[in-house]
């Protein structure tokens, strides 16, 4: 009897806080909500550092942070790392926010904590009356570019990387001691300097896309123990891709410890996003999907800036699909 | 190697102040809490250079055993680029399992140093 009644209060008090209007933080406008992504689909959110740059919107999201988040923060070094990284906080943090349709959750009071295995993900902690969504989120960011993928029922794993990112060990020493032995060979055969240096930026951004969606951590998957390439698929005629080659090509991975199980049921997309990075997205399939070749990512991009401007760019300049089975909405 | 992380974490909390980590007071304290052997300050020494170095640090960026690769700004490309430099320098290979432990410079200086030893046993 108690602990019924125990229960109800703390779920009520739960929906009070969960409810709570925006006197937080009176100064912030709310957030635009937004629908949660189909099963079929994924959202991708960025915010370019550059931007924003006002010190009072900036100090505003510092006021978002977890205690830890700001003790954080506070040891970093360097004002630009500095600024993405609270922008990385912010952007996971409003993002998951505009999916809670049924209530306004300040996304200031989000918990987050890690699998056994380091990924992090949200922490509901809410009493047993109140189903969370099966939200799957992860983040990645640069100096310059901020990003946040998110699913509903698959794990996502995403990684951005600046295109000009140039490595301070030779790229096929490099390759050597992390790729594959097929990926080596693929870089090996290209002659052009630059041409190889993008290459390889390209697939390490796939690689720990990948890594980071298996959700087990850099060891579980070491990064010679895969090789990810793209193969061309023909198609059906009914899907519709927005890659600019007339012949589709898929993104695959195959383990070699593990050749059957992992590998069938992971799908790529690797964009050029915002002229200036290259990013990877990684998604497991839906069963029922699971054998199913040329089925497309079905994606939507925003660029935002949290509280301030939400833009769609799906579609557009901003976002061009470099490989991978993709429809953009 | 569980001790020493938690040695590690105590006393970078208790000299830590605003920020600031003060290296030798570590060093004097070394001896009573360690229960296995730290890495020569040499070795901790090399590890700072080759990370500033990876990480273009501007040269007045504070880097001492207790800098945490995160907070230094390095980004899993950097920290396998690190491992990579730390390897052509000691002459090691460092295991993936091994670099996920990695979170300071302490902990690469006393991981270089292990491998050293097993290499040469």
């Amino acid at each position: 009897m108690f602990s019924f009644v125990s229960k109800r209060l703390s779920l009520m008090m739960m929906t009070k806080v969960c409810c709570f209007q925006r006197n937080f933080s009176s100064a912030l406008p709310p957030l635009v909500p937004v629908k949660l992504p189909s099963k079929m689909e994924t959202h991708f959110w960025y915010v370019l550092p550059d931007e924003v740059k006002s010190e009072s919107l900036l100090s505003q999201y510092s006021e978002l942070l977890s205690p830890r988040e700001k003790k954080n923060l506070y040891h970093m070094q360097g004002d630009q790392f500095k600024k993405s990284a609270l922008l990385a906080r912010v952007l996971v943090r409003t993002t998951i926010a505009r999916y809670q349709t049924n209530c306004q959750v300040n996304p200031r009071s989000l918990k987050f904590k890690k699998t056994i295995y380091g990924k992090p993900e949200v922490d509901w902690e809410n009493g047993d009356k109140w189903c969370p969504p099966p939200l799957h989120f992860n983040i990645s960011h640069t100096s310059s570019l901020v990003a946040c993928g998110v699913t509903v029922n698959v794990p996502i794993g995403i990684d951005v990387e600046e295109k000009q990112r140039r490595l301070k060990n030779k790229i096929l020493a490099f390759a050597k001691r992390y790729f594959s032995p097929d990926e080596v060979k693929l870089l090996t055969a290209i002659s052009d300097p630059e041409i190889q240096r993008q290459e390889l930026i390209k697939l390490w951004t796939l690689k720990e896309a990948y890594v980071k969606a298996v959700g087990r951590g850099f060891s579980a998957a070491p990064f010679n123990t895969f090789t990810i390439r793209a193969r061309v698929v023909k198609m059906g005629g009914f899907h519709h891709f927005d890659t600019q080659h007339s012949e589709a090509s898929e993104i695959v991975v195959e383990s070699s410890d593990d050749p059957e199980n992992l590998t069938r049921n992971w799908q790529f997309a690797l964009l050029d996003l915002a002229g200036s990075h290259y990013a990877a997205i990684c998604i497991e399939k839906e069963n029922s999907a699971g054998g199913e070749a040329g089925v497309p990512m079905r994606l939507t991009v925003w660029k935002t800036i949290p509280f301030v401007e939400d833009e769609r760019v799906s579609g557009t300049g901003a976002v061009v699909p470099i490989s991978g089975l993709i429809k953009q909405l | 190697m569980f001790e020493q992380g938690r040695i590690s974490s105590v006393n970078s909390v208790s000299l830590s102040i605003n920020g600031k980590s003060f290296p030798s007071l570590r060093m004097r304290s070394a001896p009573r809490f360690r229960v296995s052997c730290a890495a020569k300050p040499e070795t901790v020494d090399k590890v700072c250079q080759i990370v500033k170095k990876q990480l273009a640090l501007p040269a007045d960026t504070t880097v001492t055993g207790e800098s945490k690769f995160a907070a230094l700004g390095a980004d899993s490309l950097d920290t396998v680029e690190i491992v990579m430099g730390l390897e052509e320098e000691f002459g090691i290979s460092v295991e993936e399992e091994s670099a996920q432990t990695i979170s300071t410079v302490q902990d690469a200086a006393d991981l270089i140093e292990k491998l050293i030893e097993t290499k040469s046993a």
